[in-house]
């Protein structure tokens, strides 16, 4: 990266030193108003025959040859053609210029845009990447919260099933003991009434009884008692036949 | 099972009885002694208390035997109550009924009534049961006021039930 930012800086530096170099040599080609007016002055010099006090004399007694200089020297340039000097740097410094452009920038930018393309190409390509993973994370993400609710409700479902079942089983186990409960309540009021008629009748006859029993304690004296055990011994004898 | 213990000494007082030559009459006594103690818890649980000393027993029994069996009687008794047997004397005393019965071929018939039974009863009633079950039997009577009239016999296992007691409880069951 720094090498080619180093290259890229390098061909317009070089172009501007190539430009500096080559303007110097043209400006010194008496194309400038000063060498024009001293190439005027040493013609002037040479027509007074070299007599400097002479030429001082006639500048100062007629101010039109000064004029004149400057009217010679000052003329404006072509506005639309340069000077052939002006045309022959000018290009020399463009062919430079335009070949070390071709030779170093271009690739060097080219380079440096291939890069950048490529690096936003990675870039776009791991963003995609990351999208792609992203939307299959999501994916999973969607499919696991659909198992979820799934499963989710299938235990919910299962839960519903079981108290239902549970509910049932609990209404007939009521029914049942509710029955046996009736069955065995009709059954005790059987048995007590049973019990109780039974125990009356067992009253009426402990009563009835005692009451025979004294009546036959106070009628059993001696005589009737023999009567009984001769009675018994007839029985007894009488058995056997 | 009989108990050996019972037995022997069963045949101890049979020994004494038959030696002294009074075997009904001891053997009578001895007999009427055990249902008395048989019906008297108060006396049996004082006969057999350990904690009252051997001669005080024996005193009780010669003061309730002295004027009213014979000395022979009251001295095996007393000897029963002095060796500490006094509870088994009952199982004794019918192990030794039992054993002078058999020693004239005969077995014993108890005859529980509300009231003795005359020689003239005792008699065909024995006479009854041979001819009834084919045996010779003794009766030996036990007063039992409980039967209130008529006779309860029992000759080993078999019992004869003509008691008023029992017709009562028939007619108890009756009214069930």
């Amino acid at each position: 990266m720094r090498n080619r930012r180093t290259r890229l800086l390098a061909a317009p530096l070089l172009a501007l030193v190539a430009l500096l170099a080559l303007a110097g040599p043209a400006a010194a080609s008496g194309e400038s108003v000063g060498s024009c007016m001293a190439e005027k002055l040493g013609e002037l010099i040479e027509e007074s025959h070299g007599d400097m006090e002479h030429v001082v004399h006639e500048l100062h007694a007629d101010a039109s040859i000064g004029d004149h200089f400057e009217k010679e020297c000052i003329e404006a340039p072509s506005p639309i053609l340069p000077e052939l000097n002006e045309i022959i740097w000018g290009g020399s410094a463009f062919l430079i210029l335009f070949v070390l452009m071709v030779k170093k920038g271009f690739p060097a930018v080219k380079g440096a845009m291939d890069a950048r393309a490529e690096r936003i190409r990675g870039d776009l390509d791991a963003a995609e990447q990351a999208r792609t993973d992203a939307q299959a994370v999501q994916a999973d993400y969607e499919a696991r919260l659909a198992d979820a609710k799934s499963e989710a409700s299938r235990l919910i479902d299962e839960a519903r099933a079981s108290a239902d079942q549970v509910k049932a089983d609990l209404m007939v186990r009521h029914e049942a003991e509710i029955t046996d409960l009736r069955t065995r309540a009709a059954a005790d009021i059987e048995s007590s009434r049973a019990q109780a008629i039974a125990d009356l009748r067992a009253e009426v006859a402990g009563i009835a009884l005692g009451a025979a029993e004294r009546v036959v304690q106070s009628s059993l004296d001696a005589e009737v008692q023999g009567r009984l055990i001769d009675a018994y011994i007839d029985e007894v004898a009488g058995d056997n036949g | 099972m009989v108990d050996p213990r019972v037995t022997g000494y069963a045949d101890a007082l049979f020994a004494v009885a038959a030696a002294e030559g009074d075997l009904a009459t001891i053997e009578d006594e001895l007999y009427r002694f055990a249902q008395a103690l048989r019906s008297d818890d108060d006396l049996g649980s004082t006969l057999a208390d350990a904690t009252v000393p051997a001669s005080r027993r024996q005193q009780i029994v010669e003061d309730l035997l002295g004027g009213n069996a014979s000395a022979i009687t009251t001295a095996l008794v007393s000897m029963v109550v002095g060796a500490g047997r006094s509870a088994e004397l009952p199982a004794i005393v019918d192990a030794l009924v039992e054993r002078s019965a058999a020693s004239r071929n005969k077995a014993v018939a108890t005859v529980r009534s509300a009231v003795d039974l005359t020689a003239d009863q005792r008699d065909r009633l024995a006479a009854a049961i041979n001819t009834r079950t084919g045996r010779a039997v003794e009766i030996k009577v036990v007063i039992d006021s409980t039967v209130l009239g008529g006779v309860v016999t029992e000759i080993g296992d078999d019992i004869i039930d003509g008691s008023v007691r029992r017709r009562l409880n028939q007619l108890r069951e009756s009214f069930r």
